[in-house]
């Protein structure tokens, strides 16, 4: 595939300087491990581990601050596809994934890898049937493309206002995993340390947009990457005698059925997704690790893996970055690499799980034995426990207490790891989750700014970076106040946003790539069709699991009827309009620069 | 010789082909493979059950190659209306 003369090449050195990014962060672990063998205090040593790659996030974003509009709101279009790949996986599976998805895991064993395998799934769907034609389509954000494909301002700003509700969910939720884990490591309470993720957050969104954004989250992917990897492999070892923890976990079952049958933990009946799912408190194991569809019933595991898959393949936030490569056969090429990242990511968490779920069981099951260790830091935590209910004395399985979200940290406390172990695995997570909440914030802040404000100032008084820095601003301070008043679950806020997203556009995509003949009026029916699905489900207690109907089903329903009103729309309402097939069949052009760029040349080229 | 239009119809087709059978092929293959992991569990592959290791890795491992498949199949076919596209 031919690339556009015009186009900047991507800096032939980012290798060696993440590279060297990536030592100096290695070096730190090092360093701090060996301070706290020569008995150094856990909280220095936290503020070493967790304080220092949020400095480093900050400062390699202000080294990429620009004053350019298109290095602001597409990295100036020279991303390389692995980059890319790098801060795609990490949107898609972020903080929450990193320590709700472990912990699901954990809990439900079996019945919880379809969320893992609808994230490679969905990624890949995006992949085959958006990225490439935005990408073409060059459009800065998910509504502009949609407005520039139907020649519509209200479309655009519809989709706008549309895409607010599920990404602020994925943004509050990131937020809350990140300063979560703060609080829990450094001397300061939760809301003190959720301005310093906020500020940490907007900082890098508002340096230099989308290109800051990209290359701090890349840094954010290597140290989430390190983090979980590590620790892991030195359990790996520790536990089968081999650092491939994903190949060789396989050999623990024996023991670990052995375990939870000495412990009591018997096969589950299946209940309602919104049910089985575990809750962010401290719950029981309430099923054996391989039991399939145990808690989860088939038909709610295809849904809810259904329901991911749209959402993943039509989240905003991934799409928004389907600008920043030098070409569509790039744009192509980072989504295998998002795909690959993303599907290692999800192969280490039941590793991690099973890994996590026998060394406590052992633990657990030896008589007469005085509490473990990681037990009592659960305790003290308030993050485990364990609760002899029956009064027998003995401890089984369904007594013991843990937190959804701590099982990533536990792990390296249950294998008796150093201190400095389990910073690096909360580092990690902290490094994902800041790196995904910048992208929400940068893709929200971003389309406010772009599809609401600048097209309703038609003046064009207010010049065009200093409306996105208010408006991402603006969304940061509202993020941080909301979590500031209101508890939410990270799993349950994450499956609700990939529903609405799904709902919401991942119909009104495939019609307006794929359907010639898709007009405004479809395009606005199936925006509005899906989204008022969702919000129905809301307000009758869907999402929180206590509604009729569950978010997963509710999503799929939302998806077929969204289909369904855009080509009734299309069919009944006013036809398309010849500068909507023209636009139409530019983007089915894979070769060439950019329908936006092109635009703009033609727009400079009589004033120069 | 093919026309311009045609070779822009034969692309479109083809990309439409290539990447319906893609995603169809995947989600069918998986969710195929998720229902049926309790009777394959009877069987044993590399310690793990073998229903539990095809969910938990091997239908990963056949996501990442059906992507990369599909990159280097969509690039050709790019190539090819591209070559049409600069034919005289």
């Amino acid at each position: 595939m031919t690339r556009p003369t015009h186009l900047r090449i991507p800096n032939p050195h980012l290798g060696a300087y993440y590279g060297i990014l990536t030592s100096a962060f290695v070096s730190l672990a090092i360093m701090l491990a060996l301070f706290e063998q020569l008995g150094s205090a856990r909280l220095w040593l936290a503020y070493g581990m967790l304080v220092l790659p949020l400095a480093l996030y900050v400062a390699l974003a202000a080294a990429a601050h620009t004053l350019d509009i298109g290095d602001y709101f597409a990295s100036g279009r020279r991303v390389p596809p692995v980059f890319n790949g790098f801060v795609l996986a990490t949107v898609a599976a972020g903080g929450t994934g990193y320590f709700a998805y472990t912990g699901t895991t954990f809990l439900l064993g079996f019945d919880a890898l379809a969320i893992g395998l609808a994230w490679a799934v969905g990624l890949f769907a995006a992949t085959v049937l958006f990225t490439p034609f935005l990408r073409k389509s060059g459009a800065y954000t998910l509504p502009s493309f949609l407005g520039h494909r139907f020649r519509s301002r209200t479309v655009r700003i519809m989709a706008s206002l549309l895409l607010i509700p599920p990404t602020a969910m994925l943004l509050v939720a990131e937020l809350k995993a990140a300063s979560v884990v703060a609080a829990l490591f450094l001397p300061f309470s939760e809301g003190v340390a959720l301005i310093a993720i906020a500020i940490v957050i907007a900082a890098v969104a508002l340096f230099g947009g989308m290109r800051s954004v990209t290359w701090s989250s890349s840094l954010g992917f290597i140290v989430g990457a390190i983090g979980i990897g590590v620790p892991l492999i030195i359990v790996a070892v520790l536990v089968t005698n081999l650092p491939a923890p994903q190949l060789t976990y396989g050999e623990t079952f024996q023991s670990l059925q052995n375990l939870e049958s000495i412990l009591g933990l018997g096969p589950a009946q299946p209940m309602p997704v919104g049910e089985a799912l575990p809750v962010a408190q401290p719950s029981p194991s309430a099923k054996p690790f391989l039991q399939a569809f145990g808690l989860i019933g088939r038909a709610d595991t295809i849904a809810l893996f259904l329901c991911l898959v749209l959402g993943t393949a039509s989240l905003p936030s991934l799409l928004t970055r389907s600008g920043v490569t030098p070409t569509t056969s790039d744009q192509r090429r980072s989504g295998g690499w998002a795909v690959l990242f993303v599907s290692l990511f999800a192969m280490t968490a039941p590793a991690l799980a099973a890994f996590a779920k026998i060394l406590m069981l052992q633990d657990l099951a030896q008589p007469g034995s005085s509490p473990p260790g990681w037990l009592t830091q659960l305790n003290a935590t308030g993050l485990g426990f364990v609760r002899d209910a029956n009064g027998d004395g003995t401890v089984s399985g369904s007594e013991l207490f843990v937190a959804r979200d701590a099982i990533a940290l536990v792990l390296p406390m249950a294998a008796n790891l150093p201190f400095v172990c389990t910073l690096l695995m909360a580092a990690g997570g902290m490094g994902v989750a800041i790196a995904a909440a910048s992208n929400h914030l940068f893709t929200i802040g971003g389309s406010i700014a772009e599809d609401i404000i600048r097209i309703v100032d038609r003046s064009g008084s207010l010049p065009r970076l200093t409306i996105a820095w208010v408006t991402i601003g603006a969304v940061g301070i509202a993020a941080c106040v909301f979590l500031m008043f209101a508890d939410i679950d990270l799993l349950r806020a994450a499956i609700a946003a990939f529903a609405f997203a799904g709902a919401t556009f991942f119909p009104v995509l495939v019609l307006a790539i794929w359907w010639r003949r898709c007009t405004k009026l479809g395009a606005m029916v199936a925006m509005g069709t899906g989204f008022a699905v969702m919000v129905l489900d809301a307000f009758f207690g869907g999402l929180s699991g206590s509604g009729p109907l569950q978010a997963p089903i509710a999503a799929l329903i939302g998806v077929c009827l969204s289909a369904a009103a855009g080509v009734a729309g299309t069919l009944f309402g006013p036809g398309l309009q010849s500068a909507e097939e023209s636009y139409f069949e530019d983007l089915r052009d894979p070769a060439g620069e950019a329908i936006y760029d092109r635009a703009q040349r033609r727009i400079m080229a009589p004033s120069s | 010789m093919v026309s311009e239009p045609e070779q822009t119809d034969r692309h479109q087709l083809q990309t439409l082909i290539l990447g319906v059978a893609s995603v169809a092929g995947i989600i069918l293959l998986v969710t195929g493979t998720m229902l049926l992991a309790p009777i394959l569990n009877r069987f044993g592959f590399l310690h793990f059950p073998l229903g539990f290791y095809l969910v938990a890795q091997g239908l990963f491992i056949a996501i990442i190659v059906a992507a990369f498949l599909f990159v280097k199949y969509q690039d050709r076919l790019d190539l090819r209306r591209e070559e049409g596209d600069e034919t005289p």
